[in-house]
């Protein structure tokens, strides 16, 4: 096993090197220029020399990359030049909101598939699953900019019982009544579509497996549709659900762009956004190298896995 | 009077915020007057007096504009910890790309502010900035979209604040370096085809007034007569279209805007329109705000562009020394002319700027630039601040800033 890391781990650093290397030089070639979003218009080109000097742009790109990559080993992200403040403090704080954001959509994903799906398949009337499956198709269908401008319209402006927008202003923890308040209608607005996709998946997973001849057992022995359903089918269909939610994971974090725009919540979605938008070079160059190191160490982490579960693997390289 | 942090304000302090105005490190509006400043007589604590080498009519506007800065906290200022000032609210916190607080200032020179603190929310979406409004959670909001505080305004629940007195102006560049634009028939033509009441009303909800001189109806420098000069006649636009080509089909222009802006790109797709009715093919490229800016700065446009200026607002002589589409010297058209830059600089350089002599000066500006066309303004625009009707006291400064000293939040 040492010696397969030994082979994995050397590879993951070097596409993690090229990968500095290409997110360092992609911002520069984009057209634009962070010291005239900085400078603005009407500013002078002494002034212009000056903010390019203090931002360390006058110096020649590989001293601005090895300086950059010298100081990311020492634990530091850098500045942002417009956002303002330290980059790991951003990071941090978009991090946290962002993944509080997709955990609470999750969350409310699952609970609305599972309640759906089970309600639908032990109901068994035709005109629940027409109405689940309109409801669905509506909830795929609907962007979330719809959607999201729907709940405010709704919840927070004709029955003013939500916040339109924001952060909690205590933060999560302090005051998690209030936290609620905030996440609900985000959470509730990207999650809609994964709900939708799991409930439309588990019903046909239960249904399939009504289907099974160890039901047509239990019925016949007297065992309610009921019980059936929620001691037996659930249990068989979970796992391939699953694996459908893991994929889901990657499409909310994807969705949260937008919904973090749509509710002021200042997440990552938004950060990178704003960063590519002004040509903040480093917070760009952070968020990238960051997406490219999460992605490399979930690879590693997955094969390491792979390989500790079926020895073929990691004795493949030896034999 | 005293700065935040409790050390006494005095006129070393002027003399010192006009230094480091006028330094060219730093990106600031009026950067040339504090330039002209030469001396700063400070031998009395209460007392400054400034000298110049020559007249400067817009000397008021730097002292309007200028913030007095801390000598002692400039470096945090820089970095963005800290901002220590002599103002109503005391910087608090920034959450960066969240929030910025400030709290009450109780030994304010101008007296206590009744607001016990201000909250400023970063919101960049202005669906969302009109949704926390209608909502309750934010009590006024600059930036919803004009459409949004049209709406806004027809509710009667909200107040909507035009900004008189720190206004805009949109306008179509025109590069000179472009052969096609050389000629000034054909910008007059543009001049001439451009529908400014519908951009005026169709883009910017009626917020602004149809312009053809580059300054608001207030200004000493305003001329009604002038302002008629190219009142929309498409047939005049055709007619000096054929003139200028000669009749032969010219390549389509390009026309850049910033399409992180909708009201420009709004704009440009109206000109765009009104161009074709004259004659001339205008090809649109949006370009995202970086990406706008540096061919603004660079003067690299290849051919027309809508933007939004500022700097009219002022003593009129400022727009020609300030502001950088006008600036005599240097700008994004490659307009140079010496005749106005003699008129800019007699305009700069005296000693009342709304006295016969500067009037004289601007009248003189307006001809040079209704003569050449290296722009052509379409329309005042105002920028606007929604409200709900429990905020009481609202002001603002010419460059935009909400002024809260004397605000106050009414019950219900």
């Amino acid at each position: 096993m040492t010696r397969y890391l030994l082979r994995r781990v050397p590879s993951a650093l070097l596409v993690v090197a090229v990968a500095s290397v290409l997110v360092f030089a992609v911002i520069r070639v984009v057209p634009g220029d962070p010291v005239a979003t900085l400078a603005g218009p009407d500013a002078s080109p002494e002034a212009r020399a000056a903010i390019r000097h203090d931002l360390g742009l006058d110096r020649p790109v590989t001293t601005q990359y090895v300086a950059w990559v010298g100081r990311l080993l020492h634990g530091d992200l850098g500045t942002s030049y417009l956002i303002g403040g330290d980059i790991g403090t951003l990071v941090r704080h978009g991090l946290t909101n962002t993944i509080v954001l997709t955990a609470a959509a999750l969350l409310i994903a699952v609970l609305l598939g599972l309640v759906l799906s089970l309600v639908t398949v032990i109901a068994d009337k035709r005109w629940l699953d027409g109405l689940l499956a309109a409801g669905n198709t509506l909830a795929v269908a609907l962007p979330t900019f719809v959607t999201g401008l729907l709940l405010v319209l709704v919840f927070a402006i004709l029955l003013p019982v939500l916040p339109a927008g924001g952060v909690p202003p205590d933060g999560f923890v302090a005051r998690p009544d209030i936290a609620v308040q905030y996440l609900l209608l985000p959470a509730l607005c990207l999650s809609l579509p994964t709900a939708a996709a799991l409930t439309r998946f588990l019903t046909d997973a239960l249904q399939t497996q009504l289907r099974e001849p160890y039901v047509l057992t239990a019925t016949a022995l007297g065992i309610s549709r009921r019980r059936i359903v929620l001691t037996q089918a659930l249990r068989n269909a979970l796992p391939s659900t699953v694996t459908m939610l893991g994929i889901q994971v990657g499409v909310l974090l994807g969705g949260a762009v937008l919904v973090e725009a749509i509710f002021a919540w200042p997440g990552l979605g938004r950060l990178i956004e704003q960063g590519i938008s002004s040509r903040d070079y480093p917070v760009v160059q952070v968020l990238l190298l960051l997406s490219v190191a999460v992605f490399v160490v979930t690879q590693l982490l997955s094969d390491v896995v792979h390989a500790w579960l079926d020895p073929r693997v990691r004795l493949g390289g030896e034999s | 009077m005293r700065f935040h942090s409790g050390r006494p304000f005095t006129s070393k302090d002027v003399a010192f915020s006009i230094e480091t105005w006028a330094d060219p490190a730093w990106a600031v509006q009026f950067q040339r007057t504090a330039a002209a400043v030469t001396s700063v007589d400070t031998s009395r604590p209460d007392q400054v007096t400034l000298g110049f080498d020559h007249p400067v009519s817009n000397i008021f506007d730097l002292l309007d504009a200028m913030p007095i800065i801390d000598e002692d906290s400039i470096a945090d200022l820089k970095a963005g910890k800290s901002y220590v000032g002599t103002g109503p609210f005391e910087f608090e916190s920034w959450t960066p790309n969240t929030e910025i607080e400030f709290k009450r200032n109780p030994d304010y020179w101008g007296g206590k502010p009744h607001l016990a603190g201000v909250d400023t929310k970063i919101v960049t979406d202005p669906q969302s900035l009109v949704s926390q409004l209608r909502s309750g959670q934010l009590d006024a909001i600059t930036g919803g979209s004009n459409r949004d505080l049209e709406a806004l305004r027809a509710s009667r629940q909200f107040d909507v604040e035009e900004l008189k007195g720190a206004e805009q102006q949109v306008y179509v560049g025109a590069n000179l370096q472009n052969p096609q634009l050389q000629d000034v028939r054909l910008r007059q033509a543009i001049a001439y085809a451009v529908d400014r009441p519908r951009v005026t009303n169709d883009v910017y909800r009626g917020a602004g007034y149809p312009i053809n001189v580059p300054w608001p109806k207030y200004s000493p420098a305003y001329d009604e007569r002038l302002n008629h000069r190219y009142d929309r006649d498409v047939a005049k636009a055709r007619a000096l279209v054929k003139e200028a080509t000669q009749g032969s089909k010219g390549a389509t222009i390009p026309l850049e805007y910033d399409a992180s802006n909708s009201d420009t790109e709004a704009t440009a797709q109206i000109v765009q329109a009104n161009l074709k009715e004259a004659g001339i093919q205008v090809g649109l490229e949006p370009l995202d705000h970086s990406q706008f800016i540096k061919k603004l700065i660079g003067a690299k446009f290849k051919g027309l562009w809508v933007a939004i200026h500022s700097y009219a607002q002022w003593t009129p002589s400022t727009l020609a020394v300030s502001a950088y589409p006008f600036n005599a010297e240097h700008n994004a058209s490659h307009f140079t002319d010496k005749g106005y830059l003699e008129h800019s600089n007699a305009a700069w350089q005296v000693t009342d700027g709304t006295g016969p002599e500067a009037v004289s000066s601007y009248r003189d500006i307006s001809d040079d630039f209704l003569d050449n066309l290296f722009l052509i303004e379409l329309s005042v625009i105002y920028t606007q601040v929604a409200h709900s009707p429990r905020l009481h006291g609202l002001s603002w400064s010419k460059r935009q800033e909400i002024d809260l000293d004397d605000a106050y939040l009414s019950k219900g």
